[in-house]
């Protein structure tokens, strides 16, 4: 009798991922159902043949759908080690644009003279752009790290709107480019665009408040002493005027995430447990968009033999590093910490 | 704690229910101001037992359908206690500030 009605609610719930279906889909159901037929015959065949889920109804089941897809808050372990790796890879290229772009607005307000500081050695002065170009670039700059800190300390909101203000700023200064012949640092090639920009603000909506919060310490900590660890040496390095051992913007991604993958190597071979897995499956994740971008890049350099070389040792190193993760980061599916508590059905 | 999740506690502090008993009482309790959809209902339940405030009690059949049924834990309990008392205290904050008595709010 109620069939029609049924099959209308079902429908509506196939927005919900699998798991959660298969674990609530059916109580749903029922209690959808109480809620429309009244136990009248009559009244019920009319129900069903004319009723179903209206908007509301339907707006509350993709919300939750939404909340679910992208937390796997409650989700089973495979789900939630993604969701987790993909929502520390998100971080990871956010702090990587925080701290390039505490970088270049530090050495761009140097080389203005923006900052009561000496003036800078000749070979450290950049070729910074001027009046709205500059201002843009220094916004650009620090919008990456508003957009990092307010997403460690969970301001999710600000960091979505800020995050999408930055990556469409960068489109336009990428579409302009042809006409204007400015490509000002840190805008990049479409391949650092889309793959380094709007893939991870994009993926960013995996952060929730339902979410498991990112411990806010380690996190802020990773600005200044990976700014320290990577930026600084390679000041040291230009300063001496060994410009050739600089590597560019994609060689540079790949050494830092082999470098990380070398660091979480002996965690992972050790097999500890924990989140180790998940910390690996992050790196993976980050491997394999270096690795994209590398690959993307080559072709700026066909007529360059040397750094096609360079390019393809890079990318070795890359995957030399990322294998010593691998395996650790398959098992993480099935090895992660349960996630966050939810009710499971009785087996009464 | 939203209200939402408030008149679900309060919805279960006399004992078990199933989703749809819950929804009615919800109704009742809030004058129907509050109405949950099913997804809003599934989305407050998670949450609840994902903080450890409800859990699943048991299963029943009913029109050839489980129903599933939830309870209180004694977190859920000591926290729907604090909640009320906190907006019991609100409650005779606001009535003195606009300076209404009982009758007067529920006339």
């Amino acid at each position: 009798m109620s069939g029609n009605l049924e099959r209308r609610c079902r429908r509506v719930l196939r927005l919900l991922p699998g798991w959660y279906r298969e674990q609530w889909q059916e109580d749903m159901v029922a209690a959808f159902l109480e809620g429309w037929l009244t136990g009248d015959p009559a009244a019920d065949e009319f129900i069903s043949r004319a009723a179903g889920p209206g908007f509301a109804e339907t707006a509350s089941v993709a919300g939750l759908a939404v909340r679910l897809h992208l937390t796997g808050a409650g989700a089973p372990r495979r789900h939630f080690a993604w969701r987790q790796a993909i929502r520390r890879a998100v971080l990871a290229v956010m702090l990587a644009h925080a701290v390039l772009g505490f970088n270049e607005f530090m050495r761009t307000a140097w080389s203005q003279r923006l900052l009561r500081l000496p003036a800078p050695p000749a070979n450290l002065i950049t070729a910074s752009p001027s009046g709205a170009w500059l201002t843009l670039y220094c916004l650009v700059a620090v919008a990456w790290i508003v957009v990092f800190v307010t997403l460690v300390l969970r301001r999710y909101r600000t960091a979505h709107i800020v995050a999408a203000m930055t990556v469409l700023t960068s489109l336009v200064a990428l579409l302009r480019a042809p006409s204007t012949r400015v490509m000002p640092a840190p805008f990049g090639s479409w391949a650092y665009w889309v793959l380094l920009e709007l893939v991870p603000v994009l993926a960013m909506t995996a952060f929730h408040r339902a979410a498991p919060a990112p411990p806010r310490r380690p996190w802020l900590l990773a600005l200044p002493v990976g700014w320290l660890l990577v930026c600084a040496p390679l000041l040291v390095v230009e300063w001496t005027g060994n410009f050739a051992w600089v590597p560019d913007l994609p060689g540079l991604c790949c050494l830092v995430v082999a470098l990380a993958c070398l660091a979480q190597a002996p965690r992972a071979w050790s097999r500890q447990g924990g989140d180790s897995g998940v910390w690996s499956l992050a790196l993976a994740l980050l491997a394999a968009v270096a690795a994209a971008n590398r690959i993307a890049t080559i072709s700026g350099f066909l007529h360059d033999p040397h750094m096609i070389g360079v390019s393809l040792v890079e990318l070795l190193i890359l995957l030399v590093a990322v294998a010593l993760v691998a395996p650790d980061a398959a098992r993480a599916p099935t090895a992660t910490p349960a996630p966050p508590r939810h009710p499971h059905p009785v087996t009464a | 704690m939203t209200g939402q999740a408030f008149f679900v506690l309060t919805a279960l502090a006399d004992g078990p229910k199933h989703g749809y008993s819950i929804v009615g009482e919800v109704a009742d309790l809030s004058q129907q101001r509050v109405k949950l959809k099913i997804g809003g209902l599934y989305g407050v339940l998670d949450r609840l037992a994902a903080e450890g405030l409800i859990e699943p009690d048991r299963e029943e059949p009913h029109n050839g359908r489980l129903r599933r049924y939830f309870r209180l834990t004694t977190d859920g309990r000591r926290a729907l206690a604090e909640e009320a008392e906190l907006r019991a205290a609100t409650a005779r904050v606001v009535r003195l500030r606009l300076g209404l008595t009982g009758a007067q709010v529920t006339g």
